[in-house]
């Protein structure tokens, strides 16, 4: 009998493979984040492992909630752990910590933007090309993938924000010379046109127009955001000139349709952001091509491929292309908001996928730690 | 991607301004130096680029009282003798001072 259950321990106790965290981590590094160009488990991503018995949970912690390749990297780590010997159920979250550019401790000068971690300018070379529809979805989509998200709309000269985001509360004062941005669908919303009479023009010129887009980046409670996306004035005027100037501007995003690549306007927005350091993440073309009812099919209305030539001509990403629907402009109200109102529409997705491609590009930006200091004030000591 | 920028800013002496760049070099400026090579367009003809400001205008006792970034491409001076309007880009700063 004692023989007989030594030999049935042997049998049975041999292959049990005994799994550690150790081995998980090394099973997963060969999963690479594509962005980045380092496994995720050299980058830090691998966290919370828990084994119990055949089961493995885990989390992976990506840069930005909006990661294109998120659902990707989920299912290669599943499989992954799935053929690992010995593990019958595998449990893998994915989070995210939205990566900011390197600030040092001392430079906190602006404590409206202490807590923001990427500031994202949206610009274009003339108007009217889709600019603040465009920025107005990235922002609702950023923040539907789960990031703190700020809008600024800075175009003091034509104030679109307020007539396609609804807006319940107003902006309220929290004490003296401090401004809180009031919400919507979890979105910090500010716009020059919040402070007029609805029908009223808002009409801000020279110094006026420069103080309020000042105010805006000084003086109102933005507090913990992923991303502040702001709608800057179209062109390269004073104005540009003040925002960059007053917010150390992450990068920017060129936003132009197809019959706008050959125009000057929009290499001259680009060569703004040259002069002022502003890194440019790359460009979107908006009413590129028309999604037929009929037929589901893509019909390119211009000559196509503008703006991916001009990102090729400035070696920047193309960010994505955005379909003409008609519906951005019946629907009034909340219908330029397509990633809230129609999110199944071609148009959100297309903006969707730009978000995803924008907060790659920072991330990657940010994956370079060059210890720049974002702001900085020296007094003298005499 | 990624433009060079300052990494560290700091005062070396009673009339010296040491500043890090991010690729790792370091200059050293005069503060009187900089105050004399102000670019604003007072200092500096617009047109024709020449300078209007003399270097005797300055006296050799100014000195900054406050030196601050402006968003990610400058900096500016606020020097004692009033003058604060001179945005110094850091590729200027770069190339004027060694
Ligand atoms: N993808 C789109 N499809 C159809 N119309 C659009 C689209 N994007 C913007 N528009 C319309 O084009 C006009 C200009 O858009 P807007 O975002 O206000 O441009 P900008 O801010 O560049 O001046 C608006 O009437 C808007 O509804
Ligand atoms: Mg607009
Ligand atoms: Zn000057």
């Amino acid at each position: 009998m004692g023989l007989f259950s030594s030999i049935k321990d042997k049998v049975v106790g041999t292959p049990k493979p005994l799994l550690t965290e150790a081995h998980i981590k090394s099973a997963l590094s060969v999963v690479m984040d594509p962005d980045l160009h380092q496994d995720i488990v050299t980058l830090g991503f691998v966290r919370a492992i828990a084994i119990n018995g055949s089961s493995v949970s885990l989390e992976v912690n990506l840069t930005t909630p909006a990661c294109p390749v998120k659902e990707q990297l989920k299912s290669q780590v599943e499989d992954i752990l799935k053929a690992l010997p010995g593990v019958s159920d595998v449990t893998v979250t994915m989070t995210a910590t939205t990566r900011a550019p390197q600030v040092s401790a001392a430079a906190a000068t602006n404590p409206s933007l202490q807590h923001v971690k990427n500031i994202i300018a949206v610009a274009s070379g003339k108007g009217g090309v889709g600019k603040s529809t465009t920025a107005v979805n990235l922002a609702f989509a950023l923040a539907k993938a789960g990031s703190k998200v700020g809008l600024l709309d800075a175009d003091v000269y034509g104030p679109s924000v307020p007539r396609m985001v609804r807006i319940t509360k107003p902006a309220h004062d929290a004490g003296p010379n401090v401004i809180v941005p009031p919400e919507s669908h979890g979105v910090k919303v500010l716009s020059a046109g919040m402070f007029s009479q609805p029908g009223e023009a808002t009409i801000l010129r020279g110094p006026m127009a420069g103080n309020v887009v000042k105010q805006f980046l000084t003086q109102v409670q933005w507090g913990e955001l992923d991303y502040l996306i702001i709608d800057y004035p179209p062109g390269t005027g004073d104005i540009q000139l003040t925002i960059s100037q007053t917010a150390p501007v992450t990068g920017a995003v060129i936003v132009t349709t197809p019959q706008e690549v050959s125009l000057i306007d929009v290499r001259k927005a680009i060569s703004m952001f040259k002069t002022l350091k502003v890194p440019v993440l790359g460009v979107i073309e908006t009413m590129s091509y028309f999604v037929c009812d009929g037929c589901d099919k893509k019909h390119e209305i211009f000559r196509s491929g503008g703006g991916e030539r001009l990102a090729r001509e400035y070696g920047v990403a193309f960010l994505g292309g955005i379909p003409l629907d008609p519906r951005v402009v019946v629907g009034g109200d909340e219908g330029s908001v397509q990633v809230q109102s129609l999110p199944d529409s071609p148009a959100a997705k297309a903006y969707s996928g730009a978000a995803g491609a924008v907060a790659q590009q920072l991330s990657i930006l940010n994956s370079v730690d060059s210890g720049a200091l974002n702001q900085f004030v020296l007094e003298w000591k005499h | 991607m990624s433009y060079i920028r300052v990494k560290d800013i700091s005062q070396v002496d009673e009339r010296t301004l040491g500043v890090l760049w991010t690729d790792g070099r370091k200059n050293k400026i005069d503060v009187v130096d900089l105050r004399r090579r102000c670019p604003c367009a007072v200092c500096i003809d617009e047109w024709t680029r020449a300078q209007r400001l003399k270097p005797e205008d300055i006296a050799e006792s100014v000195r900054p009282v406050k030196i601050e970034s402006v968003g990610s491409y400058a900096l500016k001076v606020q020097f004692s003798d009033g003058h604060s309007t001179g945005i110094y880009t850091f590729q200027m700063l770069r190339e004027a001072f060694h």
